[in-house]
């Protein structure tokens, strides 16, 4: 499984793929912790072409975050489809992630350099 | 009019995929809105996961031959979903405590979402053991 990162003004940017649940979640989450460099101070998740996430999903984002937390790396996620926002939301992970409208309004809250 | 969708499939996480799929393709047939076909197939991944993580696991039961049966039905306002499974008893409806949803990011604990997702998602969860099998029904209202 792959996911696809580049540097946007010196934040990591991941965009995630259709799906995260109880089969490819552990994937994810060891695709972004080798995707995440120790010199990286933050990191967005672009999830605009991510069309379904479940418990598995949100426990593999759950462990990224408290790592780049341990770090003090920021982080945040942007795009989010309405289901998919529904269920971070139902879980609460509106309030401990912050969530973006897009990845530009994401990279300016993370202290992207534009 | 009623209709009713019925799978049987291995007790495994490569299930989930066959599942997802008859339930995506079962909603669209039945022109249920995006947001009830996402709900669905949401609360069917985290109620089998459940079912092989717990009623099979890793120990004595892998291997084990017995396929969960899931039935999806929607009838008179109500769609309902029933798991069957031959493995070791296991009531999802007793599986922790509720998640705290206003914990800070590091006093979240990793994991338990999965049964605060159906419970807030479905209106009824029931549960019974009967002739060496665990049965989970899962109702949600549809009529508003």
């Amino acid at each position: 499984m792959e996911i696809n990162t580049e540097r946007m003004e010196g934040v990591l940017v991941a965009k995630a793929w259709a799906r995260i649940d109880g089969a490819n979640a552990r994937d994810f989450e060891k695709a972004m912790k080798g995707a995440i460099g120790k010199s990286d101070g933050a990191v967005v998740i672009d999830f605009e072409d991510l069309s379904y996430i479940s418990s598995a999903g949100l426990r593999a984002l759950l462990v990224i975050a408290k790592n780049l937390q341990n770090r003090d790396a920021a982080f945040a996620i942007c795009a989010l489809a309405d289901p998919v926002r529904a269920v971070f939301e139902i879980s609460g992970f509106d309030k401990i992630i912050a969530i973006h409208s897009t990845t530009a309004e994401a990279l300016a809250a993370v202290g992207g350099s534009a | 009019m009623s209709e009713k969708l019925v799978l049987r499939v291995e007790p495994q996480l490569t299930a989930l995929e066959k599942i997802d799929a008859a339930a995506e393709g079962f909603g669209r047939a039945a022109n249920w809105p995006e947001a009830l076909a996402f709900q669905i197939r949401l609360v069917l991944e985290e109620a089998v996961i459940n079912v092989v993580k717990h009623g099979y696991g890793d120990g004595e039961r892998a291997g084990c031959r017995q396929e969960i049966e899931i039935s999806i039905s929607s009838e008179a306002g109500n769609l309902t979903i029933e798991i069957s499974d031959g493995g070791r008893a296991f009531n999802p409806l007793e599986d922790g405590p509720e998640p705290d949803l206003d914990a800070a990011l590091e006093d979240r604990p990793v994991g338990g979402l999965g049964l605060h997702l159906m419970r807030t998602l479905m209106d009824t969860m029931r549960y019974r053991r009967s002739d060496g099998r665990n049965h989970l029904t899962l109702v949600k209202r549809t009529d508003g």
